[in-house]
């Protein structure tokens, strides 16, 4: 029975109301005292023969009969108006198809994907569409534009200053902060600078867009094949069902690529004029100019507390630099929801700049948010006098702060006591030395969402040859969802993971799934997953228990075999299903909604060390320790692959990674991958990982997210960890040596 | 203009344009899209493909430029180019798999060039391919353990 069911859904910190189809399932859940079986054994990619050949298509990859490859013009200055553009001239380039100005495209997206009144530098003014992307680039050259030159606020002072905001400011408050801290034995201020950290996903923003008398069809690069198949239906005014999106191999999204972007809305309309199908893949550099960042800020805090520690107030402000576009991120939720603070006030300000538009990027302001409170968090323990992890203990909240409201589970106690084991907290002291390499232990605590919900659906079918098919709505970002789908079935129909082949990035394919953020999509899918592999099993053991005259329930299937529960009677599964024939045995599953009235969050802990060269600045990050509490684990090796990326791209933002702009002229100067530095092997530290959490409890097949906890407490921790070394704690990141060497001057 | 190349293996004759990179003719002019392009600037070593056994950006190289060499990419195959795969795939070498095919010829190039590479060697080669996943672990235990098999 299908039953409409209404439920609550926290999207990176936004709550949702969503209404939801829901079918009863009669999955049994999983027996909590079993050891594993195959579900939290390791597992390799079901998609890794694709990836390693060569093989796998991506966006970018994809080649159809008459493709034209499209380029598009952008503005060079920070702000200007177009004076002047040749549309005709390059319409009368040998080879062109297709030309949109300003004019063509001002209706298509919530803001225009082209503009004659470009706001930043790399702002999209035209479009074409060309045989080659000689003749493309042509055309562009023979476009002409001439730009008035407009005034531009590019930096957060400025930008504060002229009192325009993305989202209108905003503030929350309980209990009575300036009492508080009024009262307070202790009082310490702070305050952090966040630069702008760079997706760099290495597939660039990419579209092929093939527009027919019969339907639309789109290959994106997308965080979201639903949300891009709605946008394109309303946009081009066309029957949901008669627009395809696929994204079957993605390279990295990070955020940045949620629902249909700019290139996938140009892509399609010079498609739709050109009756051809047209390619679109953005530049690395107007990757960086025009695709998203994570949000730089300016984030300070007053904090009291006690004698001992017990935190009394935070008064804590952000100002945030979202460019032209994105939303407040909550950058101060850190601050709201992370301790047992009785008094905290946040105010929030998403200031408008002269650049491009901000973007989601891994845990977007939780983990830059993350990174300013938990090093004003040490300032406190130094200030007390109190180790900075029993100053976290001291902090603990029992329940949600904000709502009061019981956690689904929670074991951040035990993520601070097995982080302290493994990295040797009891022993950092003797870590420092005092020669010219000085070295430093430090932590920091991560919260997060992560319970994934509804809507999503799975259909699972098996046929003659018993090699299950595993049918989804989703989008593989890369984070192996496809071959935790593929575990999970395998767990039902007692098969083999690799014996399984999973389908998804279509939405031609299969019912809606989720999308790829929030560390929401294997939490959402997996139970649908087991549901719909339950549905296949039990039909399964009816048909066997009809030819072996057994009752079903007296039957199950492992390792590839029905077997009695008595071990008397064994078969393998193709003795049933190759009765099939052509026919297939299908089963399909959805996802319930998570329990009402509890907070459902992920924890951890990761402990850094680093060595600072006090003569030449360079800090290097050693070893990191990372304990995560997010639920049940159902692909070991998988997971650790997670935590690993996630501590790199934390790592980067915290020594080397920085959009600069130049202030002279408002434009990035550090757009290509040369000067924009992320880690490579070289930088890689030892890294020990392991998860606390057991299933929770109160979730579907007990599992939390993943993608996003491991990126939110690194550059903290490593902020920490340079303090604890040097004596001297750094404001503003990266910590490059020039950073490094001034504050030790 | 006229060129002639042999790619994994299969002879080439191709007119091409002067200004035609290797990477556009393998990906638009042979359909061997194995071959990825990231930051078309020579910065980030997803697009290396062997020309005459060397790791070669091929975003950077001219087509016209390897007249008469022997081109080996992700597509050509070999004994050690299967048993790297095989390594990446049981040291989850990869998340998107995007710079893969990058990552996988330089390892090729190096443990052809050098059968036993010392740790700081595998370091220092394989630094020149980015992975904004950060399966770096994964790449570097994968090409030592392919190198000790090397015997």
């Amino acid at each position: 029975m299908a039953r409409l069911v209404r439920t609550e859904a926290v999207v990176e910190g936004r709550v949702e109301q969503r209404y939801t189809v829901v079918e009863d399932d009669i999955t049994p859940e999983y027996d909590l005292d079993r050891p594993p079986g195959v579900v939290g054994r390791p597992a390799t990619r079901v998609t890794a023969r694709s990836r390693v050949t060569g093989a796998a298509t991506f966006t970018t990859d994809v080649r159809l009969p008459g493709m034209l490859e499209a380029r598009v013009l952008r503005s060079p200055h920070a702000n200007a108006r177009v004076a002047a553009l040749d549309l005709d001239a390059a319409r009368a380039v040998e080879g062109v198809r297709c030309v949109l100005g300003p004019a063509d495209a001002s209706t298509l997206g919530e803001t225009p994907a082209l503009s004659d009144h470009p706001e930043f530098a790399g702002a999209a003014v035209a479009a074409v569409a060309a045989d080659s992307g000689a003749a493309a680039e042509a055309a562009l050259a023979a476009l002409a534009p001439v730009f008035e030159e407009l005034g531009f606020v590019t930096d957060l002072d400025s930008a504060l200053a002229r009192q325009e905001f993305i989202e209108e400011p905003s503030e929350s408050e309980r209990g009575d902060v300036a009492a508080a801290l009024a009262a307070a034995e202790v009082v310490i201020e702070s305050e952090f600078d966040a630069p702008a950290q760079m997706h760099n996903a290495l597939e660039s923003h990419c579209a092929v867009a093939d527009w027919r008398a019969d339907g639309l069809t789109v290959w994106t690069s997308t965080q979201s094949i639903y949300q891009a198949r709605e946008q394109l239906a309303t946009m081009f005014e066309l029957d949901p069902e008669r627009v395809r999106v696929i994204c079957q191999f993605m390279g990295g999204g990070f955020g940045a690529k949620f629902g249909l972007g700019a290139e996938g809305v140009l892509a399609t309309e010079l498609s739709r004029r050109s009756r051809r199908p047209v390619r679109l893949v953005f530049s690395r550099r107007d990757e960086n100019r025009a695709a998203g960042y994570r949000t730089p800020a300016r984030i300070s805090f007053s904090i009291g507390a006690d004698a001992a520690g017990r935190l009394q107030a935070i008064e804590a402000s952000a100002v945030m630099g979202l460019g032209t576009g994105g939303w407040a991120y909550p950058i101060l939720e850190p601050a709201k929801a992370l301790y047992a603070c009785p008094n905290v006030h946040a105010m929030v300000l998403p200031v408008k700049q002269n650049l491009g538009p901000a973007a989601a990027f891994r845990a977007p302001g939780v983990m830059e948010g993350t990174w300013a409170l938990e090093q004003a968090l040490d300032e406190v323990a130094e200030r007390v006098g109190l180790d900075p992890l029993e100053l976290r203990r001291r902090n603990h909240a029992d329940t949600d702060p904000g709502t009061g409201r019981p956690y689904t589970s929670k074991r951040l106690l035990e993520s601070y006591d097995r982080a302290a084991e493994l990295a040797g907290w009891d022993s950092r002291e003797s870590l420092r030395g005092q020669g010219r390499v000085r070295r430093g232990m430090g932590c920091a605590s991560q919260y997060w969402w992560g319970g994934g919900g509804p809507p999503a659906y799975a259909e699972v079918r098996i046929g003659a040859a018993a090699r299950p098919v595993v049918t989804v709505g989703l989008q593989d970002l890369g984070t192996g969802v496809q071959t935790a789908c593929a575990i999970v079935a395998a767990e039902r129909l007692g098969v083999a993971v690799d014996e399984i082949s999973v389908r998804a990035g279509d939405t031609a394919l299969a019912g809606h799934g989720p999308f790829s953020g929030g560390s929401m999509t294997l939490a959402s899918i997996a139970p649908a997953v087991r549901s719909a592999g339950h549905h296949v099993r039990t039909q399964l053991l009816d048909l066997a228990a009809e030819m072996f005259e057994i009752s079903a329930t007296d039957l199950t299937l492992e390792e590839g075999e029905i077997r009695s529960v008595d071990g008397a009677l064994r078969h393998p599964i193709t003795e049933v299903t190759s009765k099939l024939g052509n026919a297939w045995v299908t089963g399909s599953g959805s996802r319930a909604p998570n329990p009402e009235g509890m907070a459902v969050n992920t924890f951890g802990c990761q402990i850094a060390t680093v060595a600072v060269d006090t003569a030449t600045g360079v800090v290097r990050v050693e070893r990191v320790v990372a304990v995560h509490d997010v639920g049940r684990i159902v692909n070991p090796m998988g997971a650790r692959s997670q935590v690993v990326g996630g501590i790199l791209q934390g790592l980067g933002f915290a020594l080397m990674e920085e959009r600069v702009i130049d202030p002279t002229t408002g434009t990035m100067v550090n757009a290509g991958l040369e000067d924009y530095k992320i880690p490579t092997l070289a930088d890689l530290p030892e890294i020990v990982c392991e998860f606390v959490g057991q299933a929770d409890p109160h979730l579907g097949l007990g599992i939390k997210g993943l993608g996003e906890p491991p990126v939110i407490p690194t550059a903290a921790a490593i902020g920490n960890a340079i303090a604890h070394a040097v004596g001297v704690r750094l404001r503003a990141a990266p910590y490059t040596p020039r950073r490094m060497l001034e504050a030790l001057a | 203009m006229n060129v002639h190349l042999t790619i994994n293996g299969g002879s080439h004759t191709l007119d091409v344009p002067a200004q035609l990179s290797l990477a556009e003719l393998l990906r638009d002019g042979l359909a061997l899209p194995g071959t990825k392009v990231a930051c078309g600037e020579g910065t980030c070593g997803s697009c290396t493909v062997l020309v005459d056994d060397r790791p070669v950006l091929a975003c950077l190289t001219l087509a016209a430029a390897c007249d008469g060499a022997k081109v080996r990419t992700i597509e050509g195959g070999s004994e050690l180019l299967d048993r790297l795969q095989a390594a990446f795939t049981g040291h989850d070498a990869f998340q998107c798999g995007f710079c893969t095919p990058g990552q996988l010829m330089s390892a090729l190039a190096l443990l052809e060039r050098s059968p036993h590479p010392s740790h700081d060697e595998i370091v220092d080669t394989m630094s020149g391919n980015l992975c904004r996943c950060g399966a770096y672990e994964g790449i570097a235990a994968a090409v030592a353990q392919v190198a000790r098999v090397n015997g």
